[in-house]
């Protein structure tokens, strides 16, 4: 076996496993961090393949900013988890032989000579100095242009969406505009009273006046 | 020697795992949204081997686009749950009682 | 690309659209809830722009730009016209309804708009990057749409259900997308049809992958056996969102289903006719026996969409242009019903107060013989009843299939839309013959009553007069397939 097929292989029973532990675990901390794993080596796998710029935002996008928005989310919510598992292993029976059927049915139509997929050759391995991502970037700027723009605009429809749905404003907030403290001037907050000078008076007299202005 | 069907088959045990996942997770509905990124990441696997294998790069133009949208698709889907706790104080799908299927 | 051949004239209503809607989305923030009606009126001005714009640089040919991502075609065109028309009636029918809610938000009229935008770019797909992106906002803008009232538990509940099982569906459709890459190397739709045409695509992947394909659509189009999400949501979203949901995106998935299906698979169509045969069989037989059962009036009209869906999917499986272009005039005259329907639904309830049981609608003869005439139209026109144009939607995709020898098929959709015409009729016994139960009075704007009355006046003057639109929707087909 050459080399690449061995890491092919290590890499491909850690996603399995690491998919199968998504589904299965018990925490959601732990499935999230399992998501992590197989992403971590789905981006071996797209090594393998070539493609090194998907391989490199996989791990920037998916595990830098997504996976840590699911952990967020597992974090900031309350929930008792185990009240969600129940019946769990009563489906899993059932639900693993269909899953093993499907699997089954998925590999034999892949792997039947029919599909000839041995007849995919795949290009001569790429120049030293091919670089891809100078390749993506050519073709995303170009011919992918309308796309690219539709990328854009479902950002914003997910910011707009994402916002709307959970800004609340509070009404007991001690929040401070910073805006508002920066422009103030010095006559909205100080005020001089002028007041004519008056005789020391009795401390009962001055009491007295104190209740008046209040 | 590394074939087509070996990318191929892996990313098909994949998509089982994750449709599996959602099945046996009905009740819980973020191991449910991670099962769908595990669904995508199986799309994706197939469309870089595919592209790959057809010296097309076409295919991971398509993963690029993919990525992005799975992305914003999950900040919704997220939002959604932190409201529906926020209105149940539970993500329980059964809990979701007033509809009923 | 060369910049120069850059042609961006047939995307000029796209470009005024995603132009004008980001202004919109700008301007609102500085706009009190009080002044809300400028997003509104902007928004209706934005949907007459962007109308005009369509009709002015309509060309009776397929215009082909963007590297090829983007078609312009008279179908593209006479269904973007439809959805505009749709959307602006649905905004005028919601205005009063959202406000009574807490709704009426610049959010609720820019997600609108972003909806509408994904299913403009998703109608003039002609690559299936520009297809996914395009279901993509459209699916992003409705479960955000649906989630907006943010305090209702059954609207984030059908949001939520909206939401994991419309990302299955794209999960299902984006494997099938792959395997049909895989097979013919390519992504555009018309180099597809040319490499299945040639023999040089691998049929087994094909084969394969039509599969997934396939069950993807029937999820997003709500077909039997992927159909259980549509009672669900229609019934746990506000009404006016509903009607987003019912009305426009039906017009776009049954674009989507034929760029696909027809223009990219043309090849396959033995495979795609009988795995279409079924969910219509399916839906037609379920949609109508359940609705039977149904005491909620929003989740009756949900089942009884579930078995337009398979009429729908019944023109599209006789694969000819007679049948496609009446599964496509079948489509634009559902959504013009439902726009009715639910109109009417929304004009009976108030502030606190769901018009959403069957029982609402008792007497409502008595309250306002109006509002029961126009129920009355709609009712009849879903129910199939000459002269009404549901009527003529029906005849002419049965004609289609009795034309290609699937007389059986026939006979088993005429008998359910029997069957169906019962639960129907059950509406129009409750508003005409039944005890007036609440007598509070109905009070409806009056911009939404006039064009809630044109709406349905509409039904009755296209089934008397259907020959002009049948003619529109013969020549657009024609020129969509003249393409392959």
């Amino acid at each position: 076996m050459s080399f690449p097929t061995v890491v092919f292989y290590v890499l491909s029973a850690i996603l399995i496993f690491a998919g199968l532990r998504v589904i299965t675990a018990k925490n959601p901390v732990h499935a999230a961090l399992y998501l992590v794993l197989a992403f971590f080596t789905s981006a071996g796998h797209w090594l393998l393949l070539e493609s090194e710029f998907l391989a490199i935002s996989l791990v920037l996008v998916y595990v830098g900013a997504v996976m840590v928005l699911f952990l967020f989310v597992v974090m900031m919510l309350d929930i008792n988890f185990e009240k969600l598992r129940e019946g769990f292993w009563k489906n899993a029976p059932l639900a693993g032989t269909v899953g093993l059927i499907m699997v089954g049915e998925m590999v034999l139509i892949l792997m039947s000579p029919e599909a000839s997929l041995g007849s995919y050759k795949g290009a001569a391995p790429l120049a030293a100095d091919a670089s891809n991502i100078r390749e993506l970037g050519r073709l995303i700027y170009t011919t992918y242009l309308w796309p690219f723009e539709l990328a854009a605009v479902v950002l914003l429809v997910g910011m707009v969406a994402a916002i709307a749905l959970t800004m609340r404003k509070r009404k007991d907030t001690k929040f401070v505009n910073p805006g508002d403290q920066v422009v103030v001037r010095r006559d909205d907050r100080v005020r001089l009273v002028k007041m004519a000078a008056v005789k020391r008076s009795e401390p009962v007299a001055e009491a007295e006046s104190a209740d008046q202005q209040a | 020697m590394l074939t087509l069907t070996h990318f191929l088959v892996l990313a098909a045990i994949l998509f089982a795992i994750s449709v599996l996942g959602i099945f046996l997770n009905r009740k819980n509905v973020i191991v449910l949204l991670m099962a769908i990124e595990l669904m995508l990441l199986a799309v994706n696997f197939n469309f870089i081997a595919f592209s790959h294998y057809l010296s097309d790069t076409a295919g991971q133009i398509f993963v690029f686009f993919i990525l992005t949208v799975a992305a914003a698709e999950s900040a919704i889907g997220l939002a959604i749950l932190v409201v529906l706790f926020r209105n149940l104080q539970t993500i329980n799908v059964e809990d979701l009682g007033s509809l009923k299927g | 690309m060369n910049w120069a051949d850059l042609n961006l004239v047939p995307v000029m209503p796209e470009i005024f659209l995603i132009s004008a809607l980001s202004v919109i989305l700008l301007l609102d923030l500085f706009i009190s809830d009080a002044k809300r009606g400028i997003t509104y009126g902007l928004s209706l001005l934005t949907l007459a722009g962007t109308a005009a714009l369509q009709v002015y640089t309509f060309e009776p040919y397929a215009q082909y730009t963007l590297s090829n991502m983007f078609v312009a075609d008279p179908l593209a065109s006479l269904v973007k016209l439809a959805m505009y028309g749709a959307t602006a009636m649905i905004l005028v029918y919601s205005r009063q309804y959202a406000a009574d809610r807490d709704m009426f938000k610049g959010e609720f009229f820019t997600l609108a708009l972003f909806a509408l935008f994904g299913m403009n770019v998703m109608v003039s797909a002609s690559h299936f990057l520009s297809l996914y992106m395009g279901l993509e906002l459209l699916s992003l803008s409705l479960y955000a749409l649906i989630a907006l009232q943010r305090d209702s538990v059954p609207a984030t509940e059908a949001a939520m259900k909206y939401f994991v099982l419309g990302a299955l569906a794209s999960g299902l459709l984006l494997y099938g997308m792959s395997m049909v890459y895989g097979a013919t190397g390519t992504l555009e739709i018309a180099a597809i049809a040319k490499s299945i045409h040639g023999g040089s695509a691998n049929q087994l992947l094909l084969v394969f992958g039509l599969v997934f394909l396939v069950a993807g659509l029937a999820f997003k189009l709500g077909a039997v056996p992927f159909h259980m999400w549509i009672p669900d949501v229609y019934q746990g979203s506000p009404t006016a969102i509903t009607l987003m949901i019912g009305a426009a995106p039906k017009l776009a998935a049954f674009v989507f289903i034929f760029r696909i299906l027809v223009q990219g698979l043309d090849g396959l169509t033995g495979d795609w006719q009988s795995m279409l045969a079924i969910m219509a069989v399916l839906s037609m037989a379920i949609g109508n026996i359940t609705a039977i059962a149904q005491t909620n009036l929003k989740r009756m009209l949900a089942y009884s969409t579930i078995s337009h869906m398979g009429f729908l999917l019944l023109g599209l499986l006789a694969g000819n242009e007679q049948g496609y272009s009446s599964a496509l005039f079948y489509a634009v005259t559902y959504v013009l019903t439902t726009l009715a329907s639910f109109g009417v639904i929304m004009a009976l309830s108030r502030a606190g107060f769901e018009c959403d049981k069957l029982e609402d609608l008792k007497g409502l003869n008595s309250r306002n013989s109006w509002y029961a005439a126009l129920m009355l139209l709609t009712m009849f026109s879903l129910a199939g009843i000459p002269p009404l144009v549901g009527f003529y939607a029906k005849f002419a995709v049965i004609k289609a299939i009795v034309d290609i020898g699937l007389v059986k098929l026939a006979v088993f959709a005429v008998a359910m839309s029997l069957i169906g015409a019962f639960y129907y009729l059950r509406v129009v016994k409750h508003m005409y013959f039944d005890e007036v139960q609440d007598t509070s009075p109905i009070v409806v704007r009056g911009d939404m009553q006039l064009v809630l009355s044109l709406n349905a006046l509409a039904l009755l003057v296209l089934g008397v007069l259907p020959e002009r639109l049948i003619e529109i929707c013969v020549e657009a087909m024609k020129q969509s397939l003249t393409v392959l």
